[in-house]
């Protein structure tokens, strides 16, 4: 082989793996940074909007268990959608949808739903237990919803906010300022598996909660929030109610005119 | 007589050109400097060659228009076969060649090289400088990305900060009062015809004046440079105790910028091109912008400085950098070359060039930048919600939802702007958190008005479970008092005398 040939042949080697796939360099298909809303990755839109309150792979965060097959299984396109989109009013769930100031088109939202189906549903586990539905059909009976609280949540959450039971209070003023009726019966229905909630059939020993109990303990839990939640200091008194201290010395007018 | 000896009898007949050439190449040298440290100035030639060959080639395809700058580098990344390795040569080669151009000036400096009769040598190498540093900033622009867009807007704010004609300045820059095709055109003629032309020229010159007046002799302490003797003494070393430049010094130059170029490759084979980033759209707010490596360090300057510092720093300490760089062999004309002899040059190199590294390297972190997005995407470690209350964790939930996380990292994620809150309850009682998230203070703004009580109590509840095992949360003692009904607390062990033997 003349040395002309062996040049030629190199090049002729080097040059297809140079322009070859095999390189790290070569950028990869698409742009390196898309446009935010050409995003349809679901594990990237969970991870950048969602995994911050409901948890990685949705489970052990402080907001609602996704991750739950109950959960998924209870809840409808509509009502995901819904919540997702508009967020859930009375609560810290705020709205993704970019009309309603997020950051989501409505396809986002859409890859969201079918990728937690896809990652976490596991069909109707609840095929024959006849769960209640997820969203409350009719008001509940706040009158009748003390004795539910008694007999399927004072057990853990305690009789009373100031004797909270081994799972700390859910009577607590600011708590219940921070969630609504539906936060209730979701995590009554579904329960929290990542933190060993039980879900509706395990809140009564010996038998599943129905559909009017669960309605009745959310009226009446969220029937306690008092007028003005949030006082860091609950038992101490207003100036005014101390007579002696009701107004300064100072300017203290002769009572009788 | 084969062809091709009597065609270059031709040429050279008519251009005479091998007598300069041979005198150049053949041209003495003091053989001291034949050595590794000498080769950065060729390097820095040979990257500049290279990069007007890579750039000549990105000009076939690159579309300055403001509408297609970015589509035509994607078909160069995608589309065109190894049209990204040629993006990533020219990438990579400009940042090699500011580090070597770099290297070699502060090689010159050390080695007392601007002194007598050198200091135009020296002055024009500054200008090289400053023309070098202009190619890499326009090459940036030129990537007309969301970093190019927005470093075009820190430019024009720059400008507009020069008194009197600054309004001018920026319509100059710009082409017009915003960013748009004209701005693109504008810099595309100079990353690719002034700039460029005037660093050839310059180049000329500095390499000319390099021939003309020898190269740098290796410093040897106690050898000082004299106006009247120095040449004479230079000339002496070159012929008695010199070499020629070809071949004796030369290998090593070529050596070198073999391997400078091979770097430049491996580095653009294995990293590849940079960007284009995202489509350079201002209504996208959700980028985070940043300057090439190279000016990484004035990001991070500008944003430590506080407000009314930074006009006087932009518009003063530049021209003062220059006319000092320039000053200097006028200075520092003769005296002493060798390092050894100079502590004050020495140190200076040192004090910037770990200035200048711990400003890069806090500058591709950022600390002092919100992460927008870290209250939806930053995860609460599963340890910092164990064992909490309802209410702890409705406070977690208003620590994400109101963007805390932003600024404040737990369990390492999150934004650094403020502290990181992994064990904040020892630092602060209840009631100082309340005073501190609802009044701001120390940097941090006021939330009174975007937390309902509620919110305030929750996120309070959770803060306060956040302290180690073996340390309890800081409390305030006067809230015991106020629990006792007024009466004052017992003694510690430590106001008893624990610890402490007793004395009789």
């Amino acid at each position: 082989m003349r040395p002309n040939h062996i040049v030629v042949t190199f090049l002729g080697m080097a040059l297809p793996l140079l322009a070859g796939c095999d390189l790290p360099g070569r950028p990869k298909p698409g742009p390196e940074v898309p446009r935010p809303e050409a995003v349809t990755s679901f594990d990237t839109l969970y991870n950048e909007n969602c995994a911050g309150c409901h948890g990685a792979s949705g489970q052990n965060g402080s907001a609602t268990n996704l991750a739950n097959p109950k959960y998924q299984a209870l809840v409808d396109d509509a009502s995901l959608r819904d919540v997702i989109a508009h967020g859930e009013k009375g609560t810290l769930m705020p709205a993704f949808d970019i009309r309603s100031g997020g950051s989501l088109t409505g396809a986002q939202i859409e890859v969201l739903i079918s990728g937690m189906r896809a990652h976490w549903g596991k069909g109707n586990v609840l095929a024959g237990q006849n769960p209640p539905p997820y969203k409350a059909t009719h008001p509940g009976d706040v009158s009748k919803g003390q004795a539910v609280y008694t007999a399927a949540c004072a057990r853990c959450h305690g009789v009373t906010a100031q004797h909270p039971g081994p799972a700390g209070s859910i009577l607590d003023g600011s708590f219940l300022a921070l969630i609504n009726e539906q936060t209730v019966r979701t995590t009554i229905l579904a329960g929290r598996p990542d933190i060993g909630e039980p879900d509706w059939q395990g809140h009564i020993p010996g038998r599943p909660m129905t559909d009017d109990e669960v309605t009745d303990v959310s009226a009446w839990l969220i029937a306690q929030k008092p007028a003005i939640p949030g006082q860091p200091y609950p038992n101490a008194k207003p100036m005014s109610e101390h007579p002696a201290e009701a107004r300064p010395a100072a300017v203290k007018r002769p009572t009788g005119d | 007589m084969p062809w091709y000896k009597s065609v270059y009898d031709w040429l050279e007949r008519r251009i005479q050109f091998e007598g300069p050439v041979k005198e150049a190449v053949l041209h003495p040298v003091p053989k001291s400097t034949a050595s590794w440290w000498y080769v950065f100035g060729s390097a820095s030639l040979v990257l500049l060659i290279l990069q007007v060959v890579t750039g000549i080639l990105l000009g076939l395809v690159y579309m300055p228009s403001a509408a297609h700058a970015w589509i035509s580098l994607d078909v160069l990344n995608h589309d065109l076969p190894l049209g990204w390795f040629l993006r990533a040569m020219h990438g990579w080669g400009s940042n090699f060649m500011v580090a070597v151009v770099l290297i070699h000036m502060a090689q010159v400096f050390l080695f007392g090289a601007y002194k007598f009769p050198r200091e135009l040598t020296w002055i024009v190498g500054i200008f090289m400088l400053l023309m070098t540093l202009g190619m890499a900033f326009t090459g940036q622009v030129l990537r007309f990305d969301q970093d190019a867009y927005w470093g075009l807007g820190i430019g024009a704010s720059i400008m507009g900060r020069v008194p009197v004609i600054g309004g001018q300045l920026v319509h100059f820059m710009l082409g017009g009062p915003i960013i748009n095709g004209s701005t693109l055109t504008r810099f595309f003629t100079l990353h690719v015809f002034v700039i460029p032309g005037t660093l050839l020229a310059l180049t000329g010159l500095h390499v000319w004046m390099v021939l003309k007046l020898g190269i740098n002799e290796w410093p040897m302490p106690g050898r000082i440079v004299r106006r009247e003797t120095y040449v004479q003494e230079y000339n002496e070393l070159a012929h008695k105790d010199g070499i020629p430049f070809v071949p004796g010094a030369v290998w090593k130059d070529l050596f070198f910028s073999a391997a400078i170029l091979l770097a430049v490759a491996v580095c653009a084979a294995v990293f590849g091109p940079f960007g284009p980033k995202g489509v350079p759209d201002p209504t996208i707010i959700s980028t985070v912008p940043k300057p090439d490596f190279f000016f990484l360090w004035i990001y991070t300057v500008l944003s430590f400085l506080p407000p009314e510092l930074e006009t006087p720093f932009l518009l003063i300490v530049p021209p003062i950098a220059i006319a000092a760089l320039i000053g200097l062999p006028f200075v520092a004309g003769i005296g002493e070359k060798s390092w050894w002899r100079r502590p004050v040059a020495v140190f200076s190199v040192m004090f910037l060039a770990i200035c200048w590294a711990v400003f890069t390297q806090l500058g591709t972190y950022t600390p002092w930048s919100p992460q927008m997005n870290a209250w939806s995407g930053a995860v609460i470690p599963a340890k910092f919600l164990e064992n909490r209350t309802p209410l702890e964790r409705q406070g977690a939930n208003v620590f994400q939802e109101k963007q805390c996380r932003n600024c404040h990292a737990v369990g390492g994620l999150g934004g650094q702007r403020g502290p990181a809150l992994d064990e904040v309850a020892t630092r602060l009682t209840e009631d100082q958190m309340i005073r501190q998230v609802l009044l701001g203070g120390g940097n941090m703004p006021a939330y009174g008005s975007a937390l309902s009580p509620a919110e305030t109590s929750a996120l309070v509840r959770y803060l306060e479970t956040l302290h180690p095992h073996y340390q309890p949360a800081a409390a305030d003692a006067s809230r015991q008092v106020v629990g006792q009904g007024g009466g004052v607390p017992a003694d510690s062990t430590v106001q008893q005398g624990g610890g402490q033997t007793a004395v009789h």
